[in-house]
């Protein structure tokens, strides 16, 4: 953890975590072995934000300027792509990214098959699959 | 993460029906007879249609982002999920005491203006894995577009891990740094350059360029470089909170501690050529003074927190 205060974030966050899950504190059998599972869980998903953050920044850094936006939008679009990056978090490598070229640069289901060597309908499947996981994750 | 009860086996059916139909629209590969069957689905049930909708809310936040900022952000190289976590148990041992180092910048760092107020410290990592740490009253302008920094007044470290030279720009000269750890100061009649790591090459206002080493300083002045002088790497100093100070005169400590006080220090001349050794945290300078008055044969007098002077003590026995 570089500094102290993103070390205080993390516990008030494990705390806010514990209190907004449904699990009642009383009903816990090992209210300490559930924290630090817990704690483990959001470091690994803060270490997750921190390496979005800097992909973020090399891809802000090669952005022409007159591309680039401005402070406000720079952190709203920060937020935005924290919120989907947990969301497609689990989803198997080739699933994420033949559902972000889908998404993103709207590539039809043939060139994305060709790009990563496989069939359409495996194309389609993992259309479906990444659906259904991001469906799910925020019913 | 930790959410709420798991949906039941009917929303999981409702879900997976949704998601089948929308990789089958965005095929190109669906008939007339598809999207009729489709539009049956969604009327069949209000379960359908909400999520339907909610299927299209979905693609509609990832249409809204700019494609390659969130490409090259959403389709990074994935660090292995046991590869993360060693990295962060591992990191959680490091967390050194926070001095007066603020909150890490993350986002505006790859052009900026940082400043620090007097006694306020910054530490940020820049995009292109430098990392810079201001010292108190301090402010630097970021321009990594085109590899340089300026130095308007104060000080900074900076670290370079050699992937492109970094320039910093003072009123004394340049100082070109490939890969090392630097330590530049920038007062009103001159520049102090010290090199931590590795080496710089520095080009005075006045003079050829020359290239100082690890344990070398040198300052440059508006008549150009003076002499080259050694000095301790390895002594603490204000990058890790402390203020170091070896038989040295309290005049000249004092005027350095002021620099990390907010309000009014002052001292009487009786008490310049005393003399002060110790290692001192920054985080209170208060404290500090308290230290001095318990080593040393004076006295501190508050008029108000921000205006202190430092007197002889009186023989009292």
């Amino acid at each position: 953890m570089s500094n102290g205060s993103d070390a205080a974030d993390l516990s008030q966050d494990t705390f806010l975590r514990v209190l907004a899950s449904s699990q009642r504190i009383a009903d816990l059998q090992e209210p300490r072995a559930y924290l630090a599972t817990v704690g483990k869980r959001l470091l690994t998903n803060f270490y997750k934000r921190r390496s979005l953050e800097q992909a973020y920044l090399d891809a802000l850094m090669l952005l022409p300027e007159e591309c680039v936006p401005s402070p406000e939008q720079r952190w709203l679009l920060l937020e935005a792509l924290q919120a989907l990056d947990e969301l497609l978090d689990g989803l198997p490598v080739a699933v994420r990214r033949a559902f972000l070229w889908s998404q993103l640069e709207g590539l039809g289901y043939a060139e994305i098959a060709e790009r990563l060597q496989v069939s359409e309908r495996t194309i389609k499947r993992y259309m479906a699959q990444a659906y259904e996981h991001c469906l799910l994750v925020e019913w | 993460m930790v959410t709420g009860s798991p949906p039941s086996a009917e929303a999981r059916q409702v879900v997976r029906a949704a998601a089948q139909w929308l990789a089958l629209m965005e095929s190109g590969a669906a008939s007339d007879r598809d999207r009729a069957n489709l539009q049956h689905w969604r009327d069949s049930h209000p379960s359908h249609e909400h999520a339907w909708q909610k299927a299209q809310l979905l693609r509609q936040r990832f249409a809204d982002l700019p494609s390659t900022l969130a490409m090259a952000s959403l389709d990074r190289p994935q660090a292995s999920r046991r590869k993360v976590l060693k990295r962060a148990v591992g990191a959680v041992a490091l967390v050194p005491a926070a001095w007066l180092i603020s909150r890490q910048l993350p986002v505006d760092v790859w052009r900026a203006d940082l400043r620090t107020a007097t006694g306020e410290g910054k530490k940020v990592q820049l995009a292109d894995g430098s990392s810079l740490q201001l010292n108190t009253a301090s402010a630097v302008d970021i321009d990594l577009q085109n590899r340089r920094l300026t130095l308007v007044e104060g000080e900074i470290a900076l670290s370079v891990p050699g992937t492109s030279p970094l320039t910093v720009q003072t009123q004394f000269g340049q100082v070109v740094v490939s890969q090392g750890q630097v330590c530049v100061r920038q007062r009103q009649t001159g520049c102090r350059v010290s090199v931590l790591k590795g080496a710089v090459q520095l080009q005075p206002l006045r003079g050829p360029v020359f290239s100082l080493g690890a344990g070398q300083q040198v300052s440059l002045l508006a008549a150009g470089a003076g002499a080259v002088e050694p000095f301790d790497v390895l002594a603490p100093g204000w990058r890790d909170g402390v203020l170091m100070a070896q038989n040295q005169p309290l005049g000249d400590f004092l005027r350095e501690l002021s620099s990390y006080r907010p309000g009014v220090l002052r001292w009487e001349p009786a008490l310049e050529s005393l003399r002060v050794t110790g290692s001192f945290r920054l985080e209170d300078t208060d404290r500090i003074l308290s230290l001095l008055a318990a080593s040393l044969p004076l006295e501190v007098h508050r008029r108000t927190r921000y205006w202190v002077t430092l007197l002889p003590r009186k023989n009292i026995a």
